[in-house]
């Protein structure tokens, strides 16, 4: 119970009305940050974090920690309020959270959201506090063959959940990792596909592309049907229930299912939430008794994608702590700031800081507890995003985009790459191309070459070393089974054709 | 008469207004805010100290200077950009030896060695070779000894092809005529997750990315690519006094495109030079485990076309 007396330090450390308020500022900044198109988590911390080296760590720290966690909830407002997801970890909140908004049910979506995110960032971070070094030790196991597995295993459920057919997800997936090869060949530093672009030599930016393809077609499609005058759809039932105890029992599985695939997910460095959200939709929709209603605005859908993502922001701290890994771009910048305070990440970290260190957990404890109120109270108002006039709607959404889509790299390049990426977006709605696996394809991509071809590197070419590790055999079975479900529903349908 | 009169003052207004203000953008430079390009992601050494010159920069140029991180393509990507930037010493670039001397010569980039002009060396960090507490060998004689005995089963981890850690590893096996096998992970975070979790056996890192594990044991120092072991790792040899002559300098340094004036070039690297004494400046350094080893822009220069020189040496020497 040593934990437990040093977290009532950490307690009695932050404790102090500077602590308590910049971490709520932080937070609301972070959700706002978050739900814009185009503003990124890491960009606003990458942004803030010199700020905080001339600061107490007290206070610099809990800052940009609430900036973390406000962003990574943050977008899944749009997501659902305008089928719009702010952050790539949150595309596949939108696919039912946008069908509850247009069906009137905005306000329980909104809130099954947040209290799948508050529940899923809670497990995580006791997981944090209490086996943290454990945890990091299983999971620094994972070699190359292993992640290749995992990265094989991630793209297949995002083919086979987000969409009608396993065939158009496939598809998507393809496209998405051909566009991901633009660029320098990460192991012969070869240009691929650059036609000789010096724009190009970084790969097609993603964020713009992201823009694009979610936002700027969503504003094609919305502007097509008010052309049209067929935008009837506002929500007729703005007193919206919300989320109530009995609904919350029944999703309490599946959040506390999708927490713990996000925790651990979470821990193995380089895997982001945008992975995490996926597996956690796609084995909720097989666990379900209702997977007929995924995509067509399920709940639990929502609850699954949401605890996936958010269970993310406090595991990725954990290889961050223990080894100074960073997990992802967010987790590099945080390292910095650590390092700024005299903080430096690593295994003599806890030893050394470890009181600070608790600090910084009781304040993801409070910042949870933060959000959970000042969400619960903002939905009250966000729910009514629907209802703005779309005439003024998305007009200020495409001035969002064109900023959001500059401001990632300071390159108006991007504008082309957000324009191309809104068209061909339109052309996949309407064609019943899903878009989320193209996005999320051309993210993991990199990470799936780059450890098939580490692993083939370290087996001099032989293609058994992915078989050998026994972690990597038994998800290479799970995605042959899950292939194959996919595949024999995708040529056997058994839903009912979707009512449009 | 008195509308000529006006017309007469004002005009002579004008013109005194005009001619000031010419003569002030010569003298003044900068009279404008400076944009620092950083060509890595945040979260990497250089985004780090960007941060922390950027934040401290103003009193020293007498205009705020912007951090703007420019990623893409190891670093090229923001070089490039800089480049197309105008030559007026209002953009500069955070460099180092992989954008600006080693990859321009041995890949086919938009841009060369000679487009950039050498404004101040910040600092730099030598590599630390380092091995798993487990791995067959403990120091470098018995490193190449076992390197020499089983040909390319000392698996290793690396970053970046043509990046700073693959080439002192390029170096080591071209000096001690060994065949290693190097992985590319990248970056350093999962180059030093694998060596930990133990998919390889050796690695070369800087300082601040390794220290940490060799203080708790988890990895041994083998030896420092530098003339002196660095201060946070003292017991770890330099490679030169183990009788493998092998220096290698990351540095971090500001370079300006070619054709920016001399006298703005002179007039920023006098910034850095007092900038790099700020006492906030030092505090900061010292905290994120770096120092200050400030070079002005003309040794700076020497030393870069010499390292240019010895780098095309080497990998000439390796066709």
């Amino acid at each position: 119970m040593e934990v437990l007396g040093n977290l009532a330090q950490g307690f009695e450390l932050i404790s102090t009305w500077q602590s308590l308020t910049v971490a709520l500022i932080g937070l609301v900044a972070g959700i706002v940050i978050g739900a814009l198109p185009g503003l990124t988590a890491t960009m606003a911390v990458a942004v803030l974090a010199p700020f905080t080296f001339f600061m107490e760590s007290v206070i610099g720290i809990p800052f940009l920690l609430g900036i973390y966690k406000g962003a990574i909830y943050g977008g899944s407002i749009p997501a659902i309020t305008i089928n719009t997801p702010g952050t790539a970890a949150a595309a596949a909140t939108a696919l039912d959270g946008s069908v509850l908004a247009r069906q009137g049910r905005g306000r329980l979506a909104l809130e099954t959201s947040l209290v799948a995110s508050v529940i899923a960032d809670l497990i995580a971070t006791f997981v944090l506090i209490f086996v943290a070094a454990p945890l990091a030790a299983v999971a620094i196991k994972f070699g190359s063959p292993d992640f290749t597995m995992l990265y094989l295993f991630a793209l297949t459920m995002i083919a086979g959940v987000s969409g009608n057919s396993f065939t158009k997800g496939a598809f998507s997936v393809g496209l998405g990792m051909l566009m991901a090869c633009v660029g320098l060949d990460p192991v012969s530093g070869y240009q691929r596909l650059t036609f000789g672009s010096v724009n190009l030599l970084g790969g097609i930016s993603l964020v713009p592309l992201l823009i694009g393809m979610f936002a700027l077609s969503e504003i094609l499609i919305q502007a097509e049907k008010y052309g049209r005058r067929i935008l009837t759809e506002t929500a007729g039932d703005d007193q919206g229930r919300g989320l109530d105890l009995k609904t919350l029992k029944g999703l309490l599985p599946t959040i506390i299912r999708s927490s713990g695939i996000g925790t651990f997910l979470g821990a193995l460095p380089g895997l982001g939430a945008e992975i995490s959200c996926w597996i956690s939709y796609g084995i909720a929709s097989k666990r379900s008794k209702k997977p007929e209603i995924f995509g067509m605005g399920s709940v639990e859908g929502v609850a699954a994608a949401e605890a996936g993502n958010n269970a993310v922001c406090p595991a990725a701290l954990i290889p961050m702590m223990v080894f100074g890994i960073p997990g992802d771009t967010i987790t590099a910048v945080l390292l910095g700031a650590f390092m700024a305070q005299g903080l430096l990440p690593g295994p003599l970290l806890f030893q050394q800081h470890g009181p600070i260190l608790y600090g910084f957990f009781a304040i993801l404890l409070v910042t949870n507890l933060m959000l959970l109120v000042f969400g619960l109270g903002a939905i009250r108002y966000l729910q009514h995003i629907t209802r703005i006039p779309p005439g003024l709607l998305y007009p200020g959404v495409t001035v969002l985009c064109f900023a959001g889509a500059f401001a990632v790299n300071n390159s108006t390049f991007d504008w082309f790459i957000m324009v191309a990426g809104g068209v061909a977006g339109y052309l996949m709605r309407k064609t019943g191309v899903p878009i989320p696996p193209l996005v999320i394809a051309m993210l993991l991509a990199p990470g799936l070459e780059n450890n098939i071809r580490q692993s083939l590197t370290l087996s001099d070419g032989n293609y058994a070393i992915f078989v050998e590790s026994p972690i990597a055999a038994v998800i290479l079975v799970l995605t042959l089974t899950v292939t194959a479900f996919f595949s024999w529903r995708s040529f056997f349908p058994t839903r009912n054709p979707q009512p449009q | 008469m008195s509308t000529n009169w006006t017309k007469k003052l004002f005009s002579a207004a004008v013109t005194a207004a005009l001619t000031f203000a010419a003569s002030a953008a010569m003298a003044d430079f900068p009279d404008k805010p400076i944009t620092f390009v950083t060509p890595y992601p945040p979260g990497g050494s250089h985004s780090l100290h960007a941060g922390v010159i950027t934040t401290v920069a103003e009193p020293y140029f007498g205009q705020p200077m912007i951090s703007v991180i420019r990623k893409g393509g190891g670093g090229a990507v923001g070089a490039a950009g800089v480049l197309k930037a105008p030559a007026d010493g209002y953009t500069l670039l955070f460099g180092d030896p992989t954008i600006n001397s080693l990859r321009p010569q041995v890949e086919k980039l938009p841009y060369g060695t000679g487009d950039f002009k050498a404004v101040a060396r910040i600092n730099y960090s030598p590599a630390v070779f380092v091995a798993r507490a487990d791995a067959p060998f403990k120091n470098l004689k018995s490193m190449i000894e076992y390197a020499k005995a089983n040909p390319g089963k000392l698996v290793h981890s690396n970053d970046n092809k043509n990046g700073f850690t693959y080439t002192v590893f390029e170096m080591l096996k071209f000096k001690s005529g060994t065949d290693m096998k190097g992985i590319i992970y990248g970056g350093g975070g999962p180059a030093i997750a694998k060596i930990l979790g133990g998919e390889t056996m050796a690695y070369a890192g800087a300082p601040s990315v390794v220290a940490e594990h060799i203080k708790s044991g988890k990895l041994v120092g083998i030896c420092t690519t530098d003339f002196e072991p660095w201060p946070s790792l003292p017991d770890v040899p330099t490679c030169k006094s183990l009788g493998t002559d092998i220096i290698f300098h990351f540095w971090r340094g500001v370079v300006v495109p070619k054709d920016t004036p001399d006298s703005v070039v002179s007039k920023l690297s006098a910034g850095f030079e007092k900038l790099v004494e700020d006492k906030g400046f030092l505090r900061l350094i010292g905290k994120i485990n770096s120092r200050v080893d400030f070079l002005g822009y003309k040794e700076f220069d020497a030393l870069l076309k010499k390292e240019q020189a010895d780098l095309k040496a080497l990998y000439e020497s390796l066709k």
